[in-house]
């Protein structure tokens, strides 16, 4: 009964037990089911759609007050790449002013009177901007978007000025980046990872510490701890069937931003393989570490989500490590979830194979089996 | 009935466990051999469930010791939960699950072969009539229905210590009786059986009461023979006179 092979025997049978038991009742609850399929597929085509971060068509107040050949000229080339969209006009710079304040123009440019006499006498002409900084991501583009332009009509003006005097051409500097791996920069592909990441953090921890807790709360775990099924087993039984769902999300949520937002799959997929295991081992061993310090299953959802979020935030899903201040780069080193959607960005954009991010996956089985064997110490100090 | 002899099934000894300020056991002891049916009856936090949970295991204690089968029921956990069936004081069964699917969880952690399962849950789904509701999920069962089946549950691997935790509270009385009538059953096939319970009256349907009151037995004995002793005419009245007397 107690030699090896009978218990290891013995063992296979509970963790069967449990693993039907986990799928029976998960089957059951309509709303575990929802958050554990549907929500993925929606969560993928809210964000592809949703998170633009491709900035254009930015709607642009236009107030001119000169009303000459060259104002007319000017604004109509400003605007005329589609970064900028008229969106109204104005009659004074007041008007214009207020067109932001109602949100009915994300910009403004004001011509003044005397803007072609200027320009035509050799002046220093003035155009005035204003750009409503709420979005500042929408207000840098809006605003390099006039100074570029204005920029290479000065250009333009000093070469025409410079060669009608009889001067040599001063030199220019012309810039031109090329943007690589996605250059359209279109966001879809660089926030399907994002989905992928995020979804299977909130689904895989939050539903096994609160599928944890209610064992605790409905006193079902007192009844299974006084049976010879060993902690191990159990906690394994009630893994198996969230990694595996969690697996299928991943297929569930690549297949859609492969149909629906042309996502590529440049990389070797056995990298995303093995990195989705690693990360599995990470989110479920925090949902069991989560679940050891919560009573009920609402402390374990809000402990959750206060876990998740920093966690999030700080992995560079949405918004880049590099912008943050020093201490806090340092922090996201730790954050297993930074890791994990770096791999999966390098592998599906640019390509990236185990030669590539062995040392990605190698940081997120450390912090995986910190995280684990912490939990399974706490869990086993929590059964007393 | 003749008190059976040999050595304890079940035995605690000067246990003490204190809950931040609450000292919840504060030297309690009892011994419960095979074939007898021993009843803690004590009031509500009389510490009766912690008493139960330092038994099977579930709790460490800090101080004094406990015994199931002879075996340190924390560092030998595995075989006394082999031998040992409890059932808990408060819902302790998967609510979304049936009644047999119940019964087949157990069964299966157990390890039951599948004809042993087979035919030890017909006869505990006979014994308790719970047979015309194998299908029923447990959330929805009567008071008495859910006790009796977490009854059987602790009763399929044929266990031969058997603790229940106020089994009859929130029991019709006719439940309460057959509940009684399944117990003496068990007892009378060698099981040990200790039952905690907060209804006196009860007292006189066990071979052995120990009256439990702040973390400790005031007194112990056989039913009638404590009566006697103490010249009551009813448990109650005993346990008040007793409860005096400990101040
Ligand atoms: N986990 C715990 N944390 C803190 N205090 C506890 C804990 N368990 C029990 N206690 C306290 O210990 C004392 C004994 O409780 P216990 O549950 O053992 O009593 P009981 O006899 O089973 O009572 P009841 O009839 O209410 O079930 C009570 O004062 C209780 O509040
Ligand atoms: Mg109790």
């Amino acid at each position: 009964m107690s030699g090896a092979p009978g218990g290891l025997r013995t063992a296979l049978v509970q963790l069967l037990a449990v693993v039907r038991k986990e799928i029976r009742q998960t089957v059951r609850d309509r709303r575990v089911m929802f958050l554990l399929v549907v929500a993925p597929l929606l969560q993928t085509v809210i964000f592809g759609f949703a998170i633009d971060f491709q900035v254009d068509r930015i709607p642009v107040a236009v107030a001119d007050l000169d009303r000459t050949e060259a104002s007319r000229e000017h604004a109509r080339r400003l605007l005329a790449d589609g970064t900028l969209r008229r969106a109204a006009d104005a009659t004074s710079a007041e008007e214009a002013d207020g067109m932001l304040d109602r949100n009915r123009a994300a910009a403004a440019v004001i011509f003044p009177p005397r803007f072609g006499a200027d320009l035509d006498a050799g002046r220093t002409a003035r155009v005035q901007v204003l750009v409503d900084g709420t979005d500042p991501n929408q207000a840098t583009v809006a605003a390099s978007a006039v100074s570029r332009y204005f920029g290479e009509v000065g250009q333009a003006l000093a070469r025409e000025r410079a060669a009608a005097a009889g001067r040599p051409l001063p030199g220019t500097i012309r810039v031109t980046p090329r943007i690589a791996y996605n250059p359209s920069l279109r966001s879809a592909p660089f926030m399907v990872p994002g989905v992928l990441v995020m979804v299977l953090l909130i689904i895989t921890t939050i539903v096994t510490a609160m599928g944890l807790s209610r064992e605790r709360e409905m006193g079902t775990l007192e009844q299974v701890m006084v049976t010879p099924i060993r902690p191990l087993v159990l906690l394994l039984g009630k893994l198996l069937p969230f990694a595996a769902i969690g697996l299928f999300d991943v297929l569930l949520v690549l297949s859609a931003g492969g149909w629906i937002f042309d996502l590529p799959f440049r990389g070797p997929l056995a990298v995303l393989g093995v990195a989705t295991l690693l990360y599995l081992l990470v989110t479920l061993s925090l949902g069991l570490l989560i679940s050891t310090v919560s009573r009920t299953q609402q402390q374990s959802f809000l402990a959750g989500f206060l876990v998740l979020q920093p966690a999030l935030l700080l992995s560079g899903v949405a918004t880049p490590i590099r912008a943050m201040p020093d201490w806090l780069q340092a922090v996201t080193l730790l954050n297993p979830v930074r890791w994990f959607i770096e791999v999966v960005r390098a592998n599906l954009l640019r390509g990236a194979d185990f030669a590539d991010l062995w040392p990605r996956l190698l940081i997120l089985l450390v912090l995986g089996l910190a995280l684990l064997s912490a939990a399974t110490m706490r869990f086993r100090k929590r059964l007393q | 009935m003749a008190a059976p002899g040999g050595e304890p099934a079940l035995e605690a000894r000067g246990l003490v466990r204190r809950f931040g300020a609450t000292t919840a056991l504060d030297g309690l002891g009892l011994a419960v051999r095979p074939g007898e049916l021993y009843g803690l009856v004590g009031p509500d936090g009389a510490g009766k469930t912690t008493a139960i949970r330092a038994l099977a295991g579930l709790i460490d204690l800090d101080g004094g010791e406990a015994r199931v089968l002879g075996l340190d029921p924390i560092r030998e956990g595995r075989a006394v939960r082999e031998r040992l069936g409890l059932m808990p004081q408060q819902f302790s069964l998967y609510r979304d699950l049936s009644v047999m699917e119940n019964l087949r969880f157990f069964g299966r952690v157990y390890c039951l072969p599948r004809a042993a399962f087979r035919e030890r849950s017909e006869r505990l789904l006979q014994l308790t009539r719970l047979a015309p509701f194998a299908d029923r999920r447990a959330d929805a069962l009567s008071g008495g229905m859910y006790k009796k089946l977490a009854l059987a549950c602790a009763l399929l691997h044929r266990p031969e210590v058997l603790i229940l935790d106020e089994p009859t509270n929130g029991v019709d009385p006719v439940s309460r009786r057959e509940l009684w009538a399944l117990l003496h059953e068990f007892v009378h096939g060698g099981m040990a059986v200790l039952i905690s319970t907060p209804y006196m009256d009860e007292a006189e349907r066990c071979d052995r009461v120990g009256l439990a009151h702040r973390g400790r037995l005031l007194d112990e004995g056989a039913p009638l023979e404590l009566l006697a002793r103490s010249g009551a005419a009813t448990f109650e009245e005993l346990f008040v006179a007793r409860i005096r007397e400990a101040g």
